[in-house]
């Protein structure tokens, strides 16, 4: 007779077949005939491929030369990366003047440092700060970029976005080291403890308009040299016309999303016949239209640059675009949210910014970031009206005489380019979504 | 012995509820398209009074209270709240949504906001109280609803009785006049309804103006002052507790009360 003994079982490690590389390889590449030969198969294409890559791109290829021509005389079949090296300095910045790349270079390092605290553990009130992005930062890089005189209202501006971006770095460097806002830290400064509230938004706005007025007046002996838009191009052109357009498209969006929604009939007509006539039109006519027929319309003398006209088609091309993500995401909210906030007597903007709107975003993230990535590629269509954005201006080198000719590697070159910028929103978009996801659940 | 002494407080209260009229409907008509859910309602609350609205399924109880704070637009008639008349005036209508409280069987509490957030945000908005002083308000009520330590974790995170109580506290915190409550435990496990009945029970004490929308026939019998029966829109009958349960005139609450009793 068995006696079955009550003995503890400790856990035991799963067989070997499960976790070691060998078993893992037996399970999903050699599990039949047919499996194990289509491994093999799609081996060796990859293997042809990588090689063919290998020696055209790199092992045969040229790196310096000074013409398509000696290129040829160094390696027949090998890529010459010599011409896309010459004109990198315009594949990235266009035309504009050499001296005053540190412009640009300034203008973009500026966004990093403006943006940084977004990122920054224990760093408060971020909603400000990534509004201030959307709303003050291109006015600061703006004027950077094109220069010139200031009229009073470009003054104004500029100096809001210096003391913003003054105030935000040193808000965030507070906010990393002691978890504190700017303004709950600034009594410590003088040692003061146990403020009231009001004091302490006395104190802030005292030192904020104080700032104000010192930096209005610093910037009005300082300006740089003005560089028409014509000189812009390359990837430069590109980012800034995709950046104002994701910058504007978002708030766009949600504002013709809620008109669609609105209990107003003409608000609701308006919305809805706008977002319909941008989303049944190419972009590339609705840019055609922008530049040919829009000057028509405006009054006698008054010239809007091509540049400006282009960038206000492609922010109402992709607002329409993000309007109808934006209602499928409002879409998603449950109407008993709209009825909890109504009864603890939140209005309708109240409801909308602080219930329903992060809620609804978190959901949208995805199709966001999608339409970004799009409208970022749609932008290399301005090339066709006309400006050097990098599409231009790869497609030019083919055009200069010492390179006459070269196509392939500069397009190719230029597929890396996007694939990078392009990769790395989505990989960012989905780290987003995982991290809000788990956020309230942690 | 403190049960009586609790019985005999609560008598007093009523007798002390005020002949201050709070709420009136009159001749109230809604029709949700072709559908008449409410027909030729007549209804005065007095402030203090706890009413209990019961019925079937469709008879529009829950529409009827949620004519109060205008979460459902009546088309015929008059609703006059707190002395102001429900109107398409949207001052009108916030003032009201401040001063009626409203507990939803599904509670509606915002799940990207802590509880804390979950409780300030009327009061900081809607009353323009400062963050510290909607804070400690929050905090206040959530003792009393017993869920003070919770304070920092999200709705998702509490059990559904828990979640009833913060939706309770959460209308509390704007201080209002009126409490209405839309079946607030249909959606609960059976071992949560007490606590959450405890909460209201204790609220009722304190003097405060409620409409429930329940099937909680014991409830009924130990807070409200009036039970309401509604059938297909009309307000089929309307008596005291102790009558409305023993002696039932209409057949048709005859009918519902031996179904759910």
């Amino acid at each position: 007779m068995a006696i079955i003994k009550p003995t503890k079982r400790s856990t035991i490690a799963p067989p070997l077949s499960e976790t070691s590389p060998v078993g893992w390889m037996k399970k999903h590449l050699f599990s039949s005939t047919l499996n194990t030969l289509l491994t093999f198969v799609t081996l060796f294409l990859i293997y042809i491929t990588v090689k063919g890559l290998w020696v055209w791109g790199i092992a045969d290829a040229v790196w310096v030369a000074d013409s398509r021509r000696e290129c040829f005389d160094i390696s027949m079949d090998g890529a010459c990366w010599a011409g896309v090296i010459a004109w990198l300095d315009s594949i990235f910045y266009g035309r504009y003047p050499r001296d005053e790349l540190w412009r640009i270079n300034l203008g973009i390092l500026l966004l990093f440092v403006w943006m940084a605290p977004l990122w920054l553990p224990r760093v408060k009130a971020k909603i400000y700060i990534g509004l201030t992005t959307v709303f003050l930062y291109p006015f600061l890089s703006g004027y950077l970029f094109s220069g010139g005189d200031k009229g009073i209202f470009m003054q104004l501006m500029l100096t809001a976005a210096i003391v913003c971006l003054a105030g935000n770095t040193i808000h965030a460097t507070i906010g990393v080291f002691t978890g504190h806002s700017l303004p709950e830290f600034l009594p410590r400064l003088f040692g003061i403890k146990d403020v009231q509230e009001k004091t302490l938004h006395n104190m802030f706005f005292t030192l904020i308009a104080v700032s104000f007025v010192a930096v209005f007046m610093w910037q009005m002996g300082w300006g740089v040299e003005k560089i028409p838009w014509t000189k812009w191009g390359g990837l430069f052109l590109t980012l800034v016309i995709s950046g104002v357009g994701i910058a504007s498209a978002l708030p766009g969006g949600i504002i013709l999303a809620l008109g669609r929604r609105s209990k107003m009939p003409v608000v609701r007509v308006l919305s809805t016949s706008f977002i319909e006539l941008f989303r049944s039109v190419p972009l590339i006519t609705v840019l055609f239209m922008a530049t040919t027929m829009f000057p028509l319309f405006l009054p006698e003398g008054f010239v809007l640059n091509k540049l400006v006209q282009v960038i206000i088609a492609v922010c109402l091309f992709n607002a329409c675009y993000l309007a109808e993500v934006v209602r499928g995401g409002l879409q998603t909210i449950p109407k008993g949210q709209f009825e909890g906030a109504h009864t603890v007597g939140l209005g309708y903007w109240q409801t909308m910014s602080f219930i329903i709107m992060p809620q609804a975003l978190k959901h949208m993230i995805p199709n966001i970031v999608g339409n970004f990535i799009s409208l970022l590629k749609d932008t290399t269509l301005v090339s066709i009206i006309g400006l050097f954005d990098v599409l231009g201006m790869l497609r030019s080198i083919s055009k200069d005489l010492p390179w006459l000719g070269l196509h392939r590697e500069p397009l190719i070159f230029g597929a890396i380019l996007f694939f990078l910028i392009c990769f790395v929103m989505s990989k960012y978009s989905r780290h987003l979504e995982a991290k809000l996801s788990t956020e309230h659940k942690n | 012995m403190t049960a009586a002494k609790t019985q005999n407080t609560r008598e007093q209260l009523t007798s002390a509820a005020s002949t201050e009229v709070i709420i009136e409907f009159n001749r109230v008509n809604k029709w949700y398209g072709d559908f008449h859910v409410l027909k030729d309602i007549d209804l005065t609350v007095h402030q203090g009074e706890r009413i209990v609205v019961c019925g079937p399924s469709g008879s529009g109880k829950s529409t009827l209270i949620r004519c109060i704070n205008k979460l459902e637009e009546h088309q015929k008639g008059s609703i006059v709240v707190d002395g102001i008349t429900l109107n398409k005036n949207l001052k009108n209508i916030d003032h009201i949504r401040t001063e009626v409280g409203m507990v939803f069987q599904n509670f509606n509490l915002f799940p990207h906001l802590t509880i804390l957030e979950n409780l300030t945000l009327g009061p900081k908005w809607a009353r323009k109280m400062t963050k510290a002083d909607a804070q400690a308000n929050a905090m206040v009520y959530l003792e009393r609803v017993k869920i003070s330590e919770q304070a920092d974790k999200f709705p998702d995170q509490l059990s559904g009785g828990q979640q009833q109580r913060v939706a309770i506290a959460r209308s509390l915190c704007m201080n209002p006049k009126i409490m209405l409550f839309d079946e607030p435990t249909s959606a609960l496990d059976p071992e949560m309804i007490k606590e959450v009945l405890d909460v209201m029970i204790e609220l009722a004490d304190t003097g405060m103006t409620m409409i429930v929308v329940t099937h909680e026939m014991g409830f009924a019998k130990t807070i409200a002052d009036r039970v309401i029966f509604m059938d297909h829109g009309n307000i089929v009958e309307e008596n005291e507790p102790g009558k409305f349960f023993n002696n039932p005139r209409h057949e048709r609450t005859k009918l519902f009360l031996s179904q759910i009793l």
